[in-house]
């Protein structure tokens, strides 16, 4: 069984993204790269099924610029089999979509997974959009995948618990964080991904019908200089608190 | 202009965030309030009839809520119907031919305005264009799921925790949890409040990640993003990638033993003290105010 996992770099989590002075974009100094922790979430569910099913390859793809190769090496030091670099560079999210649908289709995954969105822009649209240049179905909010027979099963976060659907043909799946924190690249696995070669393939002709274009960043509206009870009876500053939150903000 | 809102409804009634859309798209035209009938239809199915309705409605702007659900479907719509689509949008203008939203980006830590083209699909958040009082109700247009999608479904397996609270993404009071709350014993402290609020439970990921919590209440990168009109913090330091995802409610109270904790960089109303002093104090003096009034 073949899993394609679709990821993308962006900013580390950690990082204090701040806005660059042209207003429409972030600085990118200093900032450090990773994998898109929904992404890492997709390649952690992908490993534990090899993990049970040794036969199992698993491929990363991202669509990107000469960067975006250091995301595919960290995916292979984690323990994917192979990765593809998809070299382009500002197309919209439909093209990438398109993309990483025509290598899809010359590497014949059984499962495509992908984080539900990315990080950075926080869209959710590639991994329905890749299902629908696919014309497969999808399943969003994924956390768990398991054999059954015949087939797989895949589990659909939602409210108040999960829901379990089975497909019988390929299916994208978009991931959310679950139970099992992805894991941490081994050292043999880095000089193994060291050494691996990376294939590239131009973005074909592919259409991309939709531009999204950001106007504006800023920072959110800053917040603070509220009033912080330092001292004192903390039950009774309980109790104003609560008639401030009726008379003064209203929300009670 | 041509607006649909693509709704949802929750045991027979139309979801808030439903309501909030149908009045706020009465503001740009004349709107078409949907409805994909069905149990438990995959986003496909019901993309592919709402597309086929679209060729002949052709709608200038759809409108869906930023629930998990109503998310999926508008991805899956606007890439069938080869559109732009802009999720979890905050405040929404129509300029010329382009729509033009404010929506987060980095898990929160920017706020960006974005433009695209018209036809397109958004999705926005719940809380987003409040309601006014007395909102007629909006007329619901049924539209039938398309069948036959290559996924079956199997069963559901409730999360053990959760009992019958508002949905996370869709709360208007959130009462969240951290590390400094000990252990998950002291939840039932923490629901006490969070029933006298009708709040939605919340949590940061340290609760999430030891267990305390299921996953599905962690709030902020990685975890959802909220925007109440009140966040109650209580023993939550303030990570960066939790303050991202939570920084846009509209008032933030936080509780923490730990003068310098980042959280009250962020807080409307802070005390500093023993949370489990303020817990039951607190969730006193709410009956007795909400009592009053």
């Amino acid at each position: 069984m073949r899993f394609l996992i679709c990821i993308k770099q962006v900013p580390d989590s950690t990082t204090r993204v701040k806005v660059a002075p042209d207003g429409t974009s972030i600085v990118t100094d200093g900032v450090t790269w990773s994998i898109s922790p929904y992404d890492e979430y997709a390649i952690e569910l992908a490993l534990e099924h090899k993990d049970t099913a040794p036969d199992t390859v698993v491929s990363v793809i991202t669509v990107g610029g000469p960067r975006t190769k250091d995301a595919l090496r960290q995916a292979l030091a984690m323990g994917c089999d192979d990765a593809t670099l998809v070299a382009g560079e500002g197309l919209g999210p439909l093209g990438i979509a398109n993309a990483l649908a025509a290598a899809a289709t010359e590497l014949k995954p059984d499962l495509v997974l992908c984080g539900k969105q990315a990080s950075d822009d926080d869209q959710g649209f590639v991994g329905p959009a890749l299902a629908e240049a696919l014309g497969w179905p999808h399943l969003s909010q994924v956390t768990k995948i398991s054999s059954s027979s015949p087939g797989m099963e895949y589990w659909k976060e939602t409210e108040g618990g999960h829901e379990v659907w089975t497909a019988t043909d390929p299916v994208v799946l978009t991931v959310q964080k679950s139970a099992k924190d992805p894991r941490y690249p081994s050292l043999p696995g880095i000089m193994k991904a060291k050494k691996k070669e990376i294939p590239e393939r131009p973005v074909a002709d592919v259409p991309d019908p939709v531009k999204i274009e950001i106007v504006k960043l800023e920072p959110p509206p800053a917040r603070g200089g509220g009033k912080i009870f330092k001292d004192g009876d903390t039950k009774a500053h309980a109790a104003e608190l609560a008639t401030l939150l009726r008379d003064e903000a209203k929300v009670l | 202009m041509k607006i649909w809102v693509v709704s949802e409804t929750k045991d027979g009634q139309l979801c808030r965030v439903s309501r909030e859309l149908a009045a706020f798209g009465a503001t740009l035209g004349d709107v078409t309030v949907l409805r994909v009938t069905g149990e438990r239809v995959p986003a496909v199915a019901a993309a592919a009839a709402l597309a086929e309705r679209a060729k002949s409605d052709a709608p200038d702007l759809i409108l869906v809520g930023a629930t998990p659900s109503g998310r999926d479907v508008a991805a899956r719509l606007a890439a069938k119907l080869k559109r732009a689509y802009l999720s979890e949008c905050t405040e929404l203008s129509v300029k010329g031919g382009s729509i033009e939203a404010t929506r987060g980006m980095y898990a929160g830590k920017v706020r960006a305005r974005v433009r695209a083209a018209l036809p397109a699909v958004c999705s926005v958040r719940p809380n987003a264009f409040p309601l006014a009082d007395g909102a007629a109700e909006p007329t619901i247009t049924d539209v039938a799921a398309s069948p036959a999608t290559g996924l079956t479904f199997v069963r559901f397996e409730p999360s053990p925790a959760s009992g019958g609270r508002v949905p996370l993404s869709e709360a208007r009071v959130i009462v969240s949890g951290g590390r400094g709350l000990k252990g998950p014993e002291s939840w039932s402290q923490v629901e006490a409040l969070a029933d006298v609020l009708g709040a939605a439970l919340g949590a940061s990921r340290a609760v999430t990640d030891a267990g305390w919590r299921p996953n599905e209440e962690q709030v902020g990168q990685t975890g959802k993003t909220v925007t109440p009109d009140l966040y109650i913090a209580l023993g939550i330091s303030g990570a960066i990638q939790h303050l991202a995802g939570m920084t846009s409610s509209k008032v933030i109270v936080a509780v923490n033993k730990d003068p310098d904790a980042d959280i009250f960089k962020v807080a409307d109303y802070g005390i500093v003290g023993d949370v489990f002093e303020f817990l039951p104090a607190f969730t006193d003096a709410v009956k007795k105010v909400k009592a009053a009034s």
